[in-house]
């Protein structure tokens, strides 16, 4: 493989994990357009333990994730009675002030006779760890597809499973979901914290990728893309925002002709679907017509 | 069983419920009939939970309710069905009935509980939909449902929590004749088997053939209580939902 598909592939798969993470959000009716700031905190946090710390990379990923599922459940739990626009907006201002935060952060240590660590606006270089170990691009990019097929799988086995239907419960009627039984407030805590804990497990990939990190890779762009994907690919099951990342980054971005006309043909693409499919090209309907197409008298 | 004293609510200057008192005994089936706007419904809503209470209490087998949220009701035991139809259109029939099952239980380890699903379970949820004359529609998204069968699907999920206080809000609404016969052949069914029943309804002969004892409001308050037929010659009813006799 030519290093442009591997560096377009491994870009996808990293991206996945923030729309995944949004997906999660969507299904429990939450939409936040402030996942690129767990992205980044799992950015940072991996690469700081990496980088700075010497910590091995599998412990740095899992303290990136374990961070922003901390900061995510913390976020989630003054914003539980936001609804809508309201839950937007507050993810959104969450968002920028983590990213403001990166901006002023510095830590940094010197290592080598070079200082290493994020330094505020101008960034966090040195994330060396892929170099350090020899790992090439092509084992980088099983690494995260063997992560992503573990979501994936994960996804599956809960979308089949009550806490899954319990989530889609939340997200068309809370008030009938809790005369279900369901514990509304927790299952949405659980939810966000999940959703952080995935969107963080992408920014450790993601710094270990680029090498390179700084706040204005976090801002709220990357949060509109990652719901965007949901919607767009549906959200009748987890490999909906997986189509919506491969329209976008592999479709739009990759083909170097199409690249100029990226942001008018996603946004229009946007605007379409939500007026033809509201729910995305795989919603609910479609997954079940595939389900009953491919198994006839399923036993759920 | 159920006990409500001096229940009231206020929404800003309108007094919805007004200190209402009101028994229901074990295994009865009690009628709450009223005009528009009397507050039957809100009570329903007090019941379950889903506002606080300006005022009194919600007794449910002689201990305080008043403050549990809904989620630990249904626990409890006390499961409803809508005015308006409240369904998750999304999700299949089967599904519907899925989560609802484990509404009381769930407490043997929060793993078990959410991704269980065992034969006895299920077996449990095919027999519901038979009940319910849902059975062939089991694997339909309930948003595609016919309306009838809508009807009957909000009131196969509140039994499938397993309630022993039911609490029916105008289920006839929107029936014809024979739906209405079958609803009357499935409440008097549900109590045999034991679930207590609180029916609002405004289709008169079903109040008047399946309940045991009838409770009338007005204005937020309780009017009258008595059997089918002393409610009937009632003359503050009449005046409910008649008007003043004013003299000609």
């Amino acid at each position: 493989m030519d290093d442009y598909l591997v560096g377009v592939l491994s870009n996808i798969g990293v991206v996945s994990f923030v729309a995944l993470s949004a997906y999660l959000l969507l299904l429990t009716g939450a939409i936040s357009f402030g996942q690129q700031a767990f992205f980044a905190i799992g950015a940072y946090a991996a690469g700081v333990a990496t980088a700075l710390w010497g910590w091995p990379l599998a412990a740095a990923l899992a303290l990136g994730a374990a961070v922003s599922a901390a900061a995510a459940a913390a976020v989630g739990l003054p914003t539980l009675r936001l609804h809508g626009l309201y839950f937007a907006v507050a993810t959104l201002a969450f968002a920028e002030m983590v990213r403001l935060l990166f901006e002023l952060a510095r830590y940094q240590v010197e290592i080598d006779g070079e200082l290493v660590g994020p330094n505020g606006a101008d960034g966090f270089r040195g994330i060396r760890y892929i170099f350090e170990h020899d790992l090439g691009p092509l084992q980088f990019l099983a690494l995260i597809y063997g992560l992503l097929a573990a979501v994936l799988i994960g996804f599956m086995l809960m979308e089949r499973s009550r806490l899954g239907v319990a989530l889609r419960m939340v997200g068309e009627d809370e008030v009938l979901a809790s005369l279900n039984g369901i514990a509304v407030a927790r299952l949405k805590i659980l939810a966000a914290g999940l959703a952080g804990a995935l969107a963080g497990l992408g920014g450790g990939l993601y710094a270990h990728l680029t090498t390179y990190v700084e706040p204005r890779m976090f801002d709220v762009m990357l949060g509109v893309h990652s719901l965007a994907y949901g919607l767009i690919g549906g959200l009748g099951t987890a490999f909906g925002p997986l189509v919506g990342v491969l329209i976008d980054i592999g479709l739009l971005e990759s083909i170097r002709p199409l690249a100029g006309y990226r942001m008018i043909v996603f946004g229009g693409l946007v605007a379409l679907l939500l007026i033809a499919r509201p729910r995305g090209l795989l919603d609910e309907a479609a997954v079940h017509w595939l389900q009953r197409a491919w198994r006839p008298r399923r036993r759920p | 069983m159920l006990e409500l004293r001096r229940l009231t609510k206020y929404f800003g200057g309108v007094r919805a419920v007004d200190g209402v008192d009101l028994t229901v005994a074990e295994g009865e089936i009690l009628g709450l009939i009223g005009p528009n706007g009397s507050g039957k419904s809100t009570i329903i809503n007090l019941i379950c939970g889903l506002f606080p209470l300006t005022d009194g209490e919600v007794v449910f087998r002689g201990t305080d309710i008043s403050t549990l949220p809904p989620h630990e009701r249904v626990a409890l035991g006390i499961a409803r069905t809508f005015q308006n139809i409240r369904l998750f259109g999304q999700l299949t029939v089967w599904q519907n009935l899925w989560v609802a099952q484990k509404a009381r239980g769930q407490g043997r380890g929060f793993l078990r509980g959410w991704l269980g699903g065992s034969r006895h379970d299920r077996v449990a949820i095919d027999k519901t939909l038979d009940f319910f004359d849902l059975g062939h529609k089991r694997d339909e998204l309930a948003g595609n449902l016919a309306f009838g069968e809508q009807r009957r699907l909000e009131f196969a999920r509140a039994f499938a929590a397993k309630p022993s206080l039911l609490l029916l809000d105008e289920p006839a609404a929107g029936m014809n004749a024979e739906e209405i016969d079958q609803l009357d052949a499935r409440i008097r069914q549900l109590r045999r088997e034991g679930v207590t029943i609180v029916l609002i309804e405004h289709h008169v002969e079903l109040v008047m053939s399946v309940t045991d004892r009838i409770a009338v409001l007005n204005f937020g308050q309780k009017i009258a209580e008595g059997t089918p037929a002393e409610i009937q010659t009632n003359p503050l009813v009449r005046e409910a939902y008649l008007g003043t006799q004013t003299a000609a």
